[in-house]
């Protein structure tokens, strides 16, 4: 992307009130969650750690959104689940996009044997319902963050595989590509040089909604026992333990819920108005 | 009309409308409990399906009540000659089938319970040399030694309608018994009980009514039906309870939604008690837990008394009492004159400097609690807070259950702390301690210690061996003085399972110390319940 197509993308961007509050929430809870140990009220409270005397309050100072059954400062356990979430996502999104990026243009590029063999793989792995494929896998292994990662990154890369065997596809007749082909350029030139580059906002814009879809079904394993174990903080367990406790200690369940609703709604927010930018820009 | 005409009418009309009432006066009581439900009894030994078990089914003799261990049932009389037990039978008891219950059902039950090898056979297994049923109302355990506990663990001998599951039987190993029914038990029954199953489902409900020909009677007031629901969330019983569609919870709530029900008008609590310890079984097989100063060390360091407060529930009920060891109090071989346990930082401290690992690196210590219950974390967190101060160094893992028991196997792989719920299946100590703490039985979950010690083995087989009831009660109580001084264990708190009940109905049996029974879970019997009609 070049500096001045940026700057209309922003420009574009700024004129979406939508895209705007999407961006200024991903902001926000992308700095309290990397700043978390500095602006979380009790940051040991994220561990294993339990304040006896302080267990199911409601809230109130000091503890703004209450604590749970065992003490420990909510708000503390949500900015640190934040952290957790957004992890997952980078780490999730850093596995599958380059891998399903890279089927989806040898795919697209390729002649129509490897075109098909690749694409019906992925049509296989696109055709179980995305929860029901990662909690198979997790029947197989131990439940934890790391596990929950491996699941649910098993199930995404297709989608950017069929993404980007559309886009390989529409710009494999461009003229650029073939005057690469004409002048003998190579495969990986021409994947990774010519036509990578021109499918990146489109890439990009859904790596941005995915943020929030990663976050969200990690979460629901998370609810399922399948992600994150305790003492970590994780946005679906706190939802799923704070469940048995309704409705008398409603706020075990409903802020997690509300920050889960907030991250993913933000996300979106932001991807939709990316897109719509780069849909104007265009 | 005239007025005698009138009157006469008013009077009909008045009969027909209190005979529609009474017809329609059906009670059903509604709980709910932990899934899955087991109604096969020869399988299930988890509360719910001992319930299952105690209510569709009966045995030759029940736990007793008023301070005896066990009382006559199926049996009204026996006697023992050496290792021979000879049971005379009621000639009046009846099955769920019509079929009357002979001695032939009750060697039939006893070759099933042991062919399957599952619930709770452990507690006869190489025990009994042969059963016989010399005549009708007669049947005779020839047993292959002295076993002392036997008499007690007969209530958990239930009674099944031979000819009824022969006549279900499915193909199976065995080429004449086939599966001996199981699959046919697995959701209906063959039983003699107050209550008989109308539907099954193990994940979601079981469905029971009341049975006319119960050779005991039951009373008016026992309700028609039972409904029992199973995997329910807390939330949705607590929500059940409070709009009256529920009569009573499983024991299972977290203790913050049972006080909130507690505080309810139209709710009173009931508990079941007398058995069940909540162990912090410590590793005596791996560093730092294999010496016995460091295992007393965290014995005196955990904070006893805030591990209760965490399970209060009202001012006056907690879901534990104070323990002194692993018998609970009023059961047999239970010492009054020792103290319960209390922290004591001196002591813990006077312990840990005998202890041969010396530096908190040495003395590291992982703790595992059971995820599927999560108060376990809280206790977890308690033992962090007490033992890092001392000089240990813990770790937390929280361990579903399945991976727990896999890995309590192994001494090796046995985490060096873990907390677990264990109550013994029969009136009698032997079946809570012996699978615990003798080093000649494999190494499951209720043995996580790993314990070998040359006088507990003795004294655990002194108690099987002996059968006269002072000396068995003596031995028990050097048993336990042994097992205070080698500390396989914290034991944490006596347990006490607490139900919150609506008004609507009462439980003497689980309510009135006065008319409970010596083993837990027998006093959840749907025939002593006293219900209002709906």
């Amino acid at each position: 992307m070049t500096p001045g197509r940026g700057a209309r993308v922003w420009r574009a961007l700024r004129r979406n009130p939508a895209g705007m509050i999407g961006l200024v929430l991903v902001a926000v809870i992308v700095l309290a969650a990397i700043f978390a140990d500095v602006i979380a009220p009790f940051p040991d409270h994220a561990g294993a750690v339990g304040d006896f005397a302080a267990m199911n309050a409601p809230p109130a100072a000091p503890y703004l959104l209450g604590t749970d059954t065992i003490g420990r400062d909510m708000l503390t356990r949500i900015l640190f689940a934040y952290r957790l979430s957004l992890e997952m996502a980078v780490v999730v999104l850093a596995i599958t996009v380059p891998i399903g990026v890279g089927i989806g243009l040898l795919a697209g590029y390729l002649g129509p044997v490897t075109s098909y063999a690749l694409m019906r793989l992925t049509d296989v792995f696109l055709s179980i319902p995305p929860l029901v494929l990662a909690m198979s896998i997790m029947g197989f292994l131990e439940p934890s963050a790391l596990h929950g990662m491996m699941a649910v990154s098993a199930m995404w890369w297709p989608w950017y595989a069929r993404l980007s065997y559309n886009l390989a596809r529409a710009e494999k007749q461009e003229g650029y590509v073939l005057a690469a082909e004409t002048v003998g350029a190579g495969v990986p030139h021409i994947l990774l040089r010519e036509i990578l580059p021109n499918c990146i906002p489109a890439i990009f814009t859904k790596m941005t909604i995915d943020v929030g879809f990663v976050i969200l079904i990690a979460a629901s394993l998370s609810f399922l026992g399948l992600g994150a174990q305790a003492p970590t903080p994780d946005l679906g367990s706190m939802v799923a333990d704070g469940a048995k406790y309704m409705p008398d200690s409603w706020w075990l369940t409903l802020f997690p819920a509300l920050a889960i609703l907030l991250i993913v709604a933000a996300f979106n927010l932001l991807g939709d108005g990316l897109r719509e930018a780069l849909d104007a820009e265009r | 009309m005239t007025a005698s005409h009138s009157r006469l009418f008013g009077v009909l009309l008045g009969a027909a409308l209190a005979f529609s009432a009474t017809a329609h006066a059906e009670t059903i009581f509604r709980m709910d409990d932990s899934a899955p439900g087991e109604a096969d009894p020869d399988k299930g030994i988890d509360y719910v399906g001992s319930v299952l078990a105690f209510n569709i089914y009966d045995a030759l003799l029940i736990p007793g009540q008023h301070g005896a261990p066990v009382q006559p049932h199926i049996a009204t009389a026996w006697k023992i000659d050496g290792d021979t037990y000879t049971f005379t039978l009621r000639p009046d008891v009846k099955f769920h089938s019509g079929n009357m219950l002979t001695a032939d059902d009750v060697v039939f039950s006893f070759k099933r319970m042991m062919a399957l090898g599952k619930g709770n056979s452990s507690l006869f297994a190489g025990r009994v040399a042969e059963v016989t049923a010399p005549d009708a109302r007669t049947v005779v355990f020839k047993l292959s030694g002295t076993y002392a506990p036997f008499l007690g663990a007969l209530v958990r001998l239930p009674i099944l309608d031979a000819k009824t599951v022969m006549a279900h039987k499915a193909a199976g190993s065995d080429p004449q018994m086939g599966d001996y029914g199981q699959a046919y038990l697995s959701a209906h029954d063959a039983g003699t009980g107050a209550y008989s199953i109308v539907s099954h489902v193990p994940e979601s409900e079981t469905n029971l009514v009341k049975f006319d020909g119960y050779f005991l009677g039951v009373a008016k007031s026992a309700p028609d039906k039972v409904r029992l629901r199973y995997g329910l969330q807390a939330s949705t019983v607590r929500e059940l309870m409070a709009s009256g569609q529920q009569d009573m919870t499983s024991q299972w709530l977290p203790p913050e939604v049972m006080r909130v029900l507690a505080a309810r008008k139209d709710v009173h609590l009931l508990n079941d008690y007398g058995s069940g310890i909540f162990f912090l079984h410590m590793n005596t097989q791996k560093p730092p837990l294999d010496d016995v100063n460091c295992r007393l060390a965290l014995t005196y360091a955990f904070d006893y008394a805030t591990a209760l407060k965490m399970v209060k529930i009202t001012d006056t009920v907690f879901t534990g009492f104070p323990a002194n060891g692993p018998i609970s109090h009023g059961a047999f071989g239970y010492d009054p004159s020792l103290p319960n346990y209390a922290r004591d930082m001196t002591k813990a401290k006077d312990y840990l400097a005998k202890c041969k690992y010396t530096s908190p690196d040495q003395r590291a210590i992982d703790i595992a609690w059971i995820t599927e219950v999560p108060s376990e974390e809280r206790v977890a967190l308690l033992m962090k807070a007490d033992f890092d101060p001392l000089g240990f160094k813990t770790t937390i893992k929280g361990m579903p259950w399945t991976l727990y028991t896999q890995q309590v196997t192994n001494p090796a792989s046995t985490p060096a702390l873990s907390e677990v719920y264990i109550d013994a299946a029969t009136p009698d100590p032997d079946s809570l301690l012996y699978n615990m703490y003798s080093s000649k039985v494999a190494a499951t979950w209720e043995s996580a210690s790993h314990l070998k010690d040359d006088q507990v083995d003795a004294l655990l087989e002194q108690g099987r061996t002996e059968s006269d009831t002072a000396k068995r009660q003596d031995i028990y109580r050097k048993l336990v003085a042994r097992l205070r001084d080698v500390a396989p264990a914290i034991f944490a708190y006596e347990e006490n399972q607490v139900f919150a009940g609506l008004n609507t109905f009462q439980l003497p049996s689980l309510s009135d110390d006065n008319a409970r029974f010596s083993a837990e879970e027998y006093g959840l019997q749907f025939r002593l319940i006293e219900m209002a009609a709906h």
